[in-house]
């Protein structure tokens, strides 16, 4: 190969402005642009952690444990799958970015990834005993747009489920309980009599099955409030604090509930028809 | 100052303070020494020169996201590298070419031909560098062949320097072992 050759190639094709060098600022928007990628990751990363934390320790989720086998199906139906997801992703995209980055060659990569996991768990744990997790979730049912989008993450979690659900105790009956969910009041059908029968006004995690809207309770355990930190707020934010008028709502529904049979309602219109009701009693 | 006596680092400098003329010496020093690393990997001469020209090129275009307080040598040995691989992956023509010397050089680390004839320890040579994992065979031909440091082959190769000691060291067992399988039958 001719050495001049080549040269005056390379040398013809810059000098005529057919290659250009790349201007500084484009590599500095490309290393700027990674870099806030991977804080905003780490720092989703961290929140994330931390949410998941708060939704383990202040939901219905791990009491349907306590259950045992009976409430493994509760257990993983209310498990925050779209938190967990989430946070994995925003691992591995943290990850990736190390991966592709000038310094990731330098030390084993195992390593790099091991520390971030590390800081990601810590900071997480460490987040979780200050109040942000708490004021997200009670933020994510809002409408402004910071709010929604914590909204998946919020509340979706605490919807019904078919095995297991959790709430606030407003009307026990001789084969019946009546509870405030944080997505409406539901009628829990006693399979068995229990010894310890719940109270009004106290908060009670229920294993069993959902059937046509109503709940075949099979075992119910009562917990205090202040361990059930996410469904006492929703509750308390959907149905206010426990009064008389609460009460009297909670009878008038389960009334309306009771009269369903009689008007041959099916369970789904029944329950839209008391529910939307509710606000006019 | 005369443009010979200027080190690469400073010649990038004053190429990307606006004297792109100056890059004729950067090519001049550099065309040979990337020319006999690429020709490990590329056996076709028009071939070979129009991926040393595309090594150029793009050296050039991305002149400004050289740090200039690193080596100039281990950052255009690495568009090199990787414009290798690209090759490679376009044609699918994995093995090594070797020069006439570098056989000796083999031979001399290995010590493995002293009662071998000479054409048949080359032909071997040449089977057991092909038959490596190209992990083991690039840090090999840069260590063997283009003398750079585990510290430049750990920049080139983007690999930590104790993993390039290891695969170094590996692949010399693996080449040693399949030229004694050879030898030994």
């Amino acid at each position: 190969m001719d050495n001049k050759q080549l040269e005056s190639k390379v040398m013809e094709r810059i000098k005529s402005g057919q290659v250009k060098l790349r201007s500084r600022y484009i590599f500095l928007a490309e290393k700027l642009g990674l870099g806030s990628v991977f804080v905003l990751n780490v720092l989703f990363a961290v929140l994330f952690f931390s949410l998941m934390l708060f939704y383990l320790r202040a939901s219905d989720n791990l009491f349907y444990l306590s259950f045992g086998s009976l409430g493994l199906f509760a257990f993983l139906e209310s498990f925050p799958y779209l938190l967990v997801v989430s946070l994995i992703i925003f691992i591995l995209v943290a990850g990736l970015i190390i991966k592709k980055s000038d310094i990731s060659y330098q030390k084993p990569f195992g390593y790099l990834a091991l520390g971030l996991l590390a800081f990601i768990l810590l900071s997480g744990t460490v987040l979780t005993f200050t109040s942000i997790a708490e004021k997200i979730q009670a933020r994510s049912v809002g409408f402004a747009p910071m709010e929604k989008i914590f909204r998946p993450f919020g509340n979706n979690d605490l919807r019904e489920g078919n095995r297991g659900v959790a709430g606030r105790v407003i009307e026990v009956g001789a084969r019946y309980v009546l509870i405030q969910t944080p997505q409406s009041i539901l009628k829990l059908n006693l399979v068995d009599s229990f010894s310890n029968p719940p109270e009004v006004g106290q908060f009670v995690v229920v294993v069993g099955e959902m059937i046509n809207n109503e709940f075949n309770a099979q075992m119910i355990r009562q917990v205090n409030e202040s361990e059930m930190q996410m469904i006492r707020n929703s509750v308390h934010r959907r149905f206010g604090p426990l009064d008389s008028e609460t009460l009297e709502k909670g009878r008038m529904i389960k009334a309306c509930f009771d009269d369903c049979p009689r008007l041959k309602l099916p369970p789904k219109d029944c329950k839209e028809k008391c529910l939307e009701s509710q606000s006019q009693f | 100052m005369a443009k010979n006596v200027l080190t690469d680092e400073q010649l990038v400098a004053a190429v990307r303070s606006s004297n792109s003329e100056l890059y004729s010496e950067i090519i001049k020093r550099y065309q040979e020494k990337l020319s006999h690393y690429l020709k490990k990997f590329i056996r076709d001469n028009d071939e070979l020169e129009d991926v040393l020209q595309s090594v150029f090129i793009k050296a050039y275009k991305n002149l400004n996201s050289f740090n200039i307080h690193k080596k100039f040598s281990s950052w255009i040995y690495r568009i090199a590298h990787n414009e290798a691989i690209n090759y490679l992956k376009k044609n699918y023509k994995y093995g090594l070419s070797l020069d006439e010397w570098e056989y000796d050089v083999i031979d001399e680390k290995l010590d493995f031909s002293k009662d071998l004839d000479r054409e048949l320890t080359r032909e071997r040579i040449n089977q057991a560098l092909a038959s490596i994992k190209p992990k083991y065979q690039e840090p090999l031909v840069l260590f063997f062949f283009e003398q750079k440091t585990y510290e430049e082959i750990s920049e080139i190769l983007h690999l930590p320097i104790n993993t390039v000691g290891t695969l170094i060291a590996r692949g010399k067992q693996n080449l040693k072992k399949f030229l004694d399988q050879e030898k030994y039958g």
